[in-house]
């Protein structure tokens, strides 16, 4: 039996701020009450649709246990108060869980399997470390060398691949104040303000002097991330954080982080039943496998896969989401694939705003949406490398 | 006491978040004693801004003036304007501002009326007169006010100078005198309230004469610290760069107090900086903490500064050979009447800053201290020396030196002219088994007879005295096993540095044996530090002997764990290796706060065999309890891939090498006491050795893997060596139980069996046998 592919449109797409881990403005906050604001905000954003009518929530989480174990995105639906009605899967892709569940989300709808459907993404990495609380590899990484790779840390493939694409230490600090440079300009131009749900902040701490609890409450809307002091000077300050002569530091590198992220996809005809105008239609999506030990590298195989896909060309995309794990690997892919620089990342990019692991695609997903519509552009892509060695790319039309 | 109370100081205060200040509160803290420290208020922002700042700089000084990083939170931050209030819960108070007589009186003024009714306030003045602040309290605060003086660094100088002022309450001094030494584990000497009191002013007159020395015979600086160090029994720092820690400024500061204080003084000439010193104080030159003082870093190097030329240079001066070997020489008197007699200016400089120091010595001990072992120990607890003045004049033979003195006094080529006293010449020496000679009492005067130093078994010696033998038991080549009367066996090690060799091995076993028999308790205890530097790394032969040596280590620290009788561990200084082993596997330790254990065995391409990587499994096991054993694990790991010392005994504990059951004391001296108690309480509850585990739930192959997946990363980048790793893996194996699946059942056998195979693998390499030869040719570490 052959099917038509349908088209799945973005009625809205919407985040938490993003908060640093693990000392931030979120580190209090638990992953699965951030997802369900996230979906609370996005089914608010949909004026007329039930939540009874979502069939399912699909939730992004790179590290998904404790905090954001059993199945956080069930859970999380049932604290937002979905009927018991809507189901949840928690879905697991490293980097790019969250682009891999609006892919998911798209794919339902598209094979006419499912009318509305949520995918998402949440992680807590103050809650829920990288690598989570109880690391264990399989002994069989030192009996052939070839698996020696799984055992490196991501900052150590960074290293591989700044040597092996030449990317000088000057370059990846100067792409790390750039970012911080676009990112603070894209705060104090409200850029982020329509992707943004604000969050409602409650504290409980001891008075010791009262012996009372005291519960403090503030509105938080802002990323916490970007530095407005940070100067090529002090970055080129920072003392490698991988390797003994190496160039990555934790200022050219991502931001461990806090957030959540939700982007609500329909059919064409449920977007006339519940009269809601979309954002933009779902494309395509692609994920491909490189050498885990250059990780970093991995959109240069996705990317190329995607566009196939659309059958569109680079020179077709007007702005590309490539999530910045290592200002290294951005370089490197941006040198590989002959990125337009001023395409890429022009409100800054995880460097600065931060990468929540599993919920970064999801949050790029709302930040390019609503950034194209603004600008009146036309496709865009997100991209992210991935965990032991892969490359996901999502293609976006703004409508 | 007078109240008949015991005296408690269940907390205490530090006025003053100076250098010096906030260092004693830090060694207040180290002993567990709850310290508020007090600084002006910071005129904008947080009051107690300049505090924390002080307390933050703690965190940063070297050597670390902290047991344990962890020990900052207990220093209060308080300021004079708000906290004052304070000071009435605070049983003792410690006023650390600066040196100025107003300054410190106005203080005194302000805090008088908060102290509470039985409060100590003591001035850490290092030479104001006590009797003139004393002054400045109120009538009914003075017999509890006195002079307490402490050394730069506070944890580590064991010197404390007490001094009283005409009212002070002899009582409470006692008290105090028991607290420092007893709970800040430091080493009191009653002082007169004279300028400087004893160390300062004996110790700066001593630089100032090596100056005047030093400048007379035209000797490069360089050349006067080779000349002043370790060769005469002075501390590593010698002269100058001692200068350079202390501060010029402060130096200057101290040299001043004695010029204005003591007009009359014979010496008085002499009190002043010479020109040099002064021009690079004025230069904001003051030594380590402006960045350069005599001496300056100049990229790698360390450049000295040139008098002649007043500027800086590479050190190009050195000890000539017949000086130095002159200097070696054994015969205390023979080398100082050779030095006196020979014409190069290096021998003749060393005699000229001994002779003047003997001379000053002899003239104002009547002045400054109540006897000459005052004076000695002072010196050698203040300034590092290894022995005081009159012990090394005594030494080389006391009537023969003071001819010489007073022969050099009558050709005018001493510094004063006034004759050395009389009880010089009536006397043999100044130290005699009665005691040390005390002027006032014209006669020789035992040590001090408070409580407090019955608990120091065995007191620092001085020149002729000999330590307690007690009765031995039985001795070896290797260790003497004995007893103080009673029926607690110890046993000593003989061996340099108090290595472990085959011989040890059969002296502890036989100990052991001995003690179950015949006592109720054992305890490991060396006459002086280290505890043990280890293993006798010379006595690495062939395989099979190795192995064989290597199996009786693993016996005797299994018979130090199981056998029937109690076994304590009293440790000083270093413990590493198999002296670490042993303390692993005793029933209990006493270690003094300055115990630097570890197990380094890594740093010679080995890992811990004598039950070292066991016991730590064995912890994690226990520890774990059933759960996860990687966060313990990691931990022990770290401690011994990365061949972790400690840098104190509290420290030690946070790094596993010690038990939360293991004691902590603060003075060395006390530590036989303590472990013979701790002994002596395992006994009479009814020792039996634990309980073999046999069901030891290891960690296996998979939490393995995982700790050498950190250990990959590491050498991938860049930061360990591949043998590193392979250690680092042998390492990670023994302690996870080998190639088993989690938590299969082991026993202690099993652990001992997986160490010493990945013992004699690693010991089998080539790059682990450089290791161990450039350790035996350098002492130091080989990277390879």
């Amino acid at each position: 039996m052959s099917r038509v592919l349908r088209d799945a449109y973005i009625v809205a797409a919407v985040r938490t701020p993003v908060g640093k881990a693990p000392r931030g403005m979120l580190r209090n906050v638990r992953p699965d009450d951030m997802l369900a604001h996230a979906l609370s905000a996005a089914l608010a954003r949909c004026p007329g649709l039930a939540a009874s009518e979502i069939e399912d929530v699909i939730a992004g989480c790179a590290m998904p246990e404790a905090e954001q174990g059993l199945n956080v995105a069930r859970v999380a639906l049932l604290l937002a108060g979905f009927p018991d009605s809507v189901p949840g899967m928690t879905i697991n892709r490293f980097c790019s869980s969250g682009l891999q569940a609006v892919a998911l989300a798209a794919d339902r709808i598209r094979l006419g399997e499912a009318e509305v459907v949520i995918g998402a993404g949440t992680e807590s990495m103050s809650m829920v470390p990288m690598g989570g609380n109880k690391p264990s590899y399989s002994p069989q990484i030192f009996e052939r060398d070839e698996h020696i790779a799984i055992a490196y840390g991501m900052g150590i493939t960074a290293e591989k691949v700044a040597q092996q694409w030449s990317i000088a230490r000057a370059d990846q600090d100067r792409y790390a104040a750039q970012s911080h440079r676009r990112a603070v300009h894209a705060i104090d131009s409200g850029e982020f303000g329509e992707e943004i749900a604000s969050f409602q902040l409650v504290e409980r701490a001891p008075d010791l002097l009262s012996r009372k609890v005291v519960i403090t409450q503030r509105t938080v809307s802002v990323d916490e991330g970007p530095r407005r002091d940070t100067s090529l000077e002090a970055l080129a300050r920072l003392r490698p954080a991988f390797a003994a002569r190496g160039t990555v530091t934790a200022g050219n590198s991502s931001q461990t982080s806090d957030a959540a992220a939700a982007v609500v996809l329909m059919s064409e005809a449920a977007l006339k039943r519940y009269d809601l105008a979309p954002l933009g239609r779902y494309l395509g999506y692609a994920v491909a496998g490189v050498p885990p030990e250059i990780m970093g590298i991995g959109p240069v195989a996705a990317v190329p896969k995607v566009l196939k896909q659309v059958g569109l060309r680079l020179a077709d995309l007007d702005w590309i989401e490539l999530n910045e794990a290592f200002a290294a690997q951005t370089l490197a892919v941006i040198k590989e694939l002959a990125l337009d620089p001023a395409k890429v990342n022009p409100l800054g990019g995880a460097i600065a705003l931060g990468h929540p692991l599993g919920a970064t695609g999801a949050v790029r997903t709302a930040t390019l949406l609503h950034g194209m519509r603004r600008r009146a552009q036309k496709y865009g892509m997100v991209t992210m490398c991935i965990g032991t060695g892969m490359g996901a790319a999502g293609v976006f039309e703004s409508l | 006491m007078s109240t008949g109370q015991r005296f408690i100081v269940s907390k205490a205060a530090v006025l003053g978040a100076g250098v010096m200040g906030a260092q004693i509160a830090a060694h207040l803290v180290n002993a567990n004693v709850e310290t508020l420290l007090f600084e002006l208020p910071a005129p904008e922002g947080d009051p107690n801004g300049n505090v924390v700042r002080a307390i933050a700089n703690l965190g940063k000084l070297e050597p670390s003036p902290l047991a344990s990083a962890s020990r900052l939170r207990y220093i209060g931050q308080a300021n004079y304007q708000s906290d004052l209030g304070q000071l009435r819960s605070c049983d003792l108070v410690i006023e650390a501002i600066s040196e100025r007589m107003d300054l410190k009186l106005d203080l005194y003024q302000k805090v008088a009326p908060h102290l509470g009714a039985h409060t100590i306030f003591a001035s850490n003045t290092s030479g104001l007169s006590i009797e003139r602040l004393a002054q400045a309290m109120p009538a009914a605060l003075r017999p509890r006010f006195c002079g307490v003086h402490f050394f730069n660094p506070p944890r580590y100088m064991y010197l404390v100078e007490l001094i009283a002022a005409s009212a002070t309450d002899l009582s409470l001094l006692a008290a105090l005198e028991s607290f420092l030494v007893t709970t800040l584990g430091k080493g009191v000497i009653r002082a007169r309230d004279t300028p400087n009191f004893i160390a300062n002013r004996v110790g700066v007159f001593s630089m100032l004469a090596t100056m005047h020395h030093a400048q007379r015979l035209g000797l490069s600086l360089e050349v006067v610290d080779a000349l002043t160090g370790p060769i005469i029994g002075r501390a590593k720092s010698a002269t100058f760069r001692t200068a350079d820690v202390v501060g010029l400024d402060t130096l200057a500061h101290v040299v001043s107090t004695m010029a204005e204080a003591l007009p009359e003084d014979p010496w008085h000439r002499y009190y002043a900086l010479p020109q040099w010193m002064t021009a690079l104080i004025d230069g904001g030159a003051l030594g380590r903490k402006s960045g350069r003082g005599i001496y300056q870093k100049a990229g790698q190097e360390i450049h000295v500064y040139d008098v002649a030329t007043a500027s800086y240079r590479p050190q190009t001066g050195a000890l000539d050979e017949p000086v130095a070997a002159l200097l070696s020489g054994k015969d205390a008197g023979d080398k100082f009447a050779q030095l006196g007699a020979s014409a190069h200016p290096q021998a003749q400089f060393v005699w000229a800053i001994f002779r003047d120091l003997f001379h000053y010595c002899a003239v104002h001990l009547t002045d400054i201290a109540d006897n000459a072992r005052d004076v000695d120990f002072a010196l050698r607890w203040g300034f590092g020396w290894q022995r005081g003045p009159f012990e090394v004049w005594q030494a080389a033979g006391w009537q023969q030196i003071a001819a010489l003195i007073a022969r050099d006094i009558a050709a005018g080529k001493a510094m004063a002219r006034t004759p050395l006293p009389a009880w010089v010449t009536r006397r043999s020496g100044a130290h005699a088994a009665g005691g040390s000679y005390a002027p006032a009492q014209d006669a020789e005067v035992p040590r001090s007879q408070l409580a407090v130093y019955r608990r120091q078994l065995f007191p620092d010696q001085l020149l002729g005295e000999s330590a307690p033998q007690g009765t031995a038991i039985f001795e070896s080549a290797a260790v003497r096993c004995w007893h103080t009367g009673d029926d607690i066996a110890i046993v000593s090690f003989k061996s340099k540095m108090h290595t472990i060799s085959d011989e040890v091995l059969d002296g502890v076993l036989q100990a052991i044996e001995l003690a179950q028999r015949n006592y109720a308790a054992l305890v490991i205890w060396q006459s002086e530090p280290p505890f043990s530097a280890g293993a006798d790394l010379t006595q690495a032969g062939k395989p099979g002997a190795v192995e064989r040596l290597v199996a009786k280590f693993q016996h005797t620290t299994g018979q130090l764990k199981y056998s029937m009788v109690p076994t304590v561990a009293a440790v000083d200084g270093l413990a590493l290796g198999g002296g670490c082993e042993f303390i692993m596997h005793c029933d209990r330790a006493v270690a003094s706060l300055e115990s630097y254990i570890g197990l380094p065995e890594a740093g010679v391409g080995l890992l811990p065999a004598s039950g070292g990587c066991k016991e730590f499994a064995l912890r994690a096991a226990q520890q774990a309890r059933g759960g996860d054993q990687m966060p313990f694990l990691r931990r022990y790991f770290e401690a011994v891939a990365m061949a972790q010392v400690s840098r104190s005994a509290v420290h030690a504990r946070e790094l596993g090498y010690l038990r939360s059951t293991d004691r902590v004391v603060m003075n060395r001296f006390e530590l036989l006491h303590v472990a013979k108690a701790e002994a002596r309480l395992l006994a009479e509850a009814g020792y039996r050795p634990p309980r073999e585990d046999r069901a030891i739930p290891v960690a296996g192959r998979s939490v393995a893997a995982t700790i050498k997946v950190y250990a990959a990363n590491l050498l991938e980048g860049g930061y360990i060596s591949p043998h590193d790793f392979v250690i680092g893996s042998k390492i990670a194996d023994t302690l996870c139980g080998g190639e088993l699946e989690a938590g299969s059942l082991v026993d202690e056998q099993w652990l001992l069996d997986l160490e010493r195979r990945h013992f004699m693998e690693l010991l089998a390499t080539e790059k682990t046998q450089q290791r161990i030869a450039h350790m035996l040719q350098t002492g130091k570490p080989l990277r390879n």
